[in-house]
């Protein structure tokens, strides 16, 4: 068996399981219903997309500029900036930061995926909690996620009740009302227990250093707000150079990203917690948190950023919507991908973790382009997709099949090779 | 010159498109050759990858084409309509023009007589042909020629039309995958659609597949010339 015919049968295995696949039906329509919804009652929002295309590129093309100046300015009101060139080097500055045997309270964050945060602290006698509902679900469940925005949407509600039954040792109802409760009381005192708080960001504006966390839970305002710690690991394609921009990309993401006009919270975080109240002297950690660290991380960007055709990838705003409109991605859901999902998530994961990595992957992509009609930023992955592929298929990642097909060619005149 | 260039799938597999292509061609005293040796395009090459081998298929068939004074091309799968199209033209100048079968069909209408054809139909927009090419209004206008022909918009249509899983090369190494992307469309039509029409051979190849009338473009109005 090659890479191909074991990636074929993860597929079959994804395809056959009914309760995933009932899971993403019913995610992929509630969605595709509301963000029509939210697009038809919103129609500037047209003109933001277009806008913040325009911004990312031009943020993209100065990125090293930029983050020079949003480190220079969260180090100015006393947060504290560090660059990682790569995983390794993102994990060993967390952890010099955390130290062993504490309780950590996490919200979800994609870049901590990508670096594999959570084992690591784990390694080291720490006790990780997300605080996502979706990632808690699947951290209890010791399974991956399967989508960037909603990365439990494979699990459906039936699932969560045996894995909540077990978590507090009694019977629970399929009832979601009833499953988000349990979640609620079981995380509560969590928050204000935890050593540290580590976020993830969606973007951040470079002239004040200020972070932007979106979300819908009210666990995020938790987790940045109620320990005396708070990381934040974000890479460095996130950047832009003004707050005004930073709003046009929190203005789309919630529509995009769920269908909704504007997400409950977005938290703004510029620095660590203080007070001058008393005399005038400047004390940090009051209410929030002590201490702030940011953490850039580059893990394959700025290599990335040479390619003229890849470079694309990185305006993405991970709004996860390309994911819930790929019709492939409906069949195979989670198996597309590695640690990003989908179309996109193939060229993230690629340049993030490896292209081996998605070797066998990467067939199963028809480049049918729905994926970039419906993208804010008009994002071309079937492009990148076959570009990828072709250095691919240089290195020697090919699969019999297509192989055969392009000696029947040569051959024979045709594909069949009749 | 004119050339009908059948591409593989519609000479191995959906003949019956060839054969609709041609009988209209005739009918309409259209002038026309079709090559013997046609081989491939290159398209599932290019999908797939294999750049370098497309590149030298690319350059056979530009020569070819050029010594037999090729000025026009119709095509009636859009995946040669895109390759030819859109592929040769980054790599060579292209000194031919390429159409897909409905643009240049359009174009005749007016000596179209067709029969009536009491069915409803709905339309299934080929990745290669619209999402790629743009090519969204010729076959809807080519549909509604039929007398009495009732026509339904699929829910998702044009840009948003969702893919039939055959294409890019996926058919041939995950066709489990590719037979379950091809349910998405045919979960979503309407129960009272006689056929779904769509103009491409992959595509009909696949939707086929699913105990569902499906015609290409060309045997639909082959079928009601009168
Ligand atoms: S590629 Fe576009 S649609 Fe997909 S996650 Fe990124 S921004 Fe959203």
């Amino acid at each position: 068996m090659d890479i191909f015919d074991l990636k074929r049968e993860e597929f079959i295995k994804w395809i056959n399981d009914e309760n995933r696949r009932k899971g993403i039906s019913r995610a992929v329509s509630s969605y595709v219903s509301a963000k029509e919804y939210v697009l038809s009652k919103m129609p500037e929002l047209e003109k933001i997309r277009k806008e913040v295309r325009k911004i990312k590129e031009k943020s993209i093309d100065n990125i090293f500029e930029l983050l020079k100046i949003a480190m220079e300015n969260i180090e100015e009101s006393h947060g504290n900036a560090y660059f990682a060139k790569n995983s390794i080097e993102a994990r060993k500055i967390i952890l010099d930061i955390i130290g062993e045997n504490k309780l950590i309270v996490k919200s979800k964050s994609l870049t901590s995926e990508e670096i594999e945060l959570n084992e690591f602290l784990e390694e080291h006698g720490n006790k990780v909690i997300e605080t996502d509902l979706g990632e808690f679900i699947i951290q209890l469940r010791k399974e991956k996620p399967t989508h960037i925005i909603n990365p439990s949407v494979h699990v459906p509600r039936e699932e969560v009740a045996k894995t909540f039954s077990k978590l507090i040792g009694r019977e629970v109802k399929p009832e979601i009302k009833e499953l988000v409760k349990i979640a609620r009381e079981y995380l509560r005192d969590k928050f204000f227990k935890a050593d540290v708080g580590i976020t993830g960001a969606n973007v951040i504006a470079a002239n004040t250093g200020t972070l932007f966390i979106i979300e819908n839970e009210g666990n995020a305002r938790f987790v940045s707000n109620a320990p005396p710690i708070h990381i934040c690991i974000v890479g460095i394609e996130k950047i832009v150079p003004t707050l005004e921009d930073a709003f046009k990309i929190v203005q789309i993401l919630p529509p995009y990203a769920t269908g909704i006009p504007m997400s409950a919270y977005v938290s703004m975080i510029t620095s660590p917690s203080r007070t001058a109240d008393i005399e005038k002297t400047l004390v940090y950690g009051v209410h929030g948190p002590k201490e702030l660290h940011v953490v850039f991380l580059d893990n394959g960007r700025s290599e990335v950023i040479k390619d003229p055709i890849l470079k694309e990838a990185l305006y993405c705003i991970k709004c996860g919507g390309c994911m819930y409109e790929c019709p492939v991605y409906r069949v195979v859901g989670g198996s597309f991908g590695y640690n990003y999902f989908g179309g996109i998530g193939i060229i993230w994961s690629a340049f993030t973790s490896g292209m081996e990595k998605i070797a066998a992957t990467i067939d199963v992509c028809t480049k049918c382009g729905r994926c970039k009609e419906l993208c804010p930023l008009e994002i071309d992955v079937p492009k990148m997709i076959e570009y990828l592929k072709a250095k691919l298929v240089e290195k020697g990642y090919i699969s019999k099949r297509h192989k055969e097909i392009r000696d029947n060619i040569i051959n024979k005149n045709n594909p069949f090779g009749e | 010159m004119l050339l009908y260039w059948k591409g593989c799938m519609s000479r191995y597999r959906t003949k019956s498109i060839v054969k609709s292509v041609e009988k209209i061609l005739s009918y309409l005293n259209i002038n026309y050759i079709t090559l013997e040796d046609e081989g491939c395009c290159g398209s599932i090459l290019y999908r797939t990858g294999q750049i370098k081998d497309a590149i030298k298929i690319t350059e056979k068939n530009i020569e070819k084409l050029k010594s037999l004074r090729i000025k026009e091309i119709i095509t009636s799968c859009p995946g040669c309509f895109r390759t030819m199209l859109k592929d040769y033209s980054n790599y060579y100048n292209i000194p031919f023009q390429v159409y897909h079968f409905s643009q240049f069909l359009l174009k005749f209408k007016e000596k179209l007589k067709l029969k009536e054809l009491n069915a409803t139909v709905t339309y299934h927009d080929p990745c290669h042909l619209g999402r790629h090419m743009g090519v969204y209004e010729e076959p809807r206008e080519i549909i509604k020629l039929v007398p009495k022909l009732k026509f339904i918009e699929m829910k998702y249509n044009r840009n948003k039309a969702l893919c039939c899983g055959y294409g890019g090369g996926v058919r041939s190494v995950y066709p489990e995958v590719a037979i379950e992307v091809s349910k998405n469309i045919v979960n979503e039509i309407d129960n009272n659609i006689d056929f779904i029409i769509t103009s491409c051979p992959f595509c009909k190849y696949s939707l086929s597949s699913n105990r569902v009338n499906v015609l290409d473009i060309s045997e639909l109005i082959a079928m009601v010339l009168e």
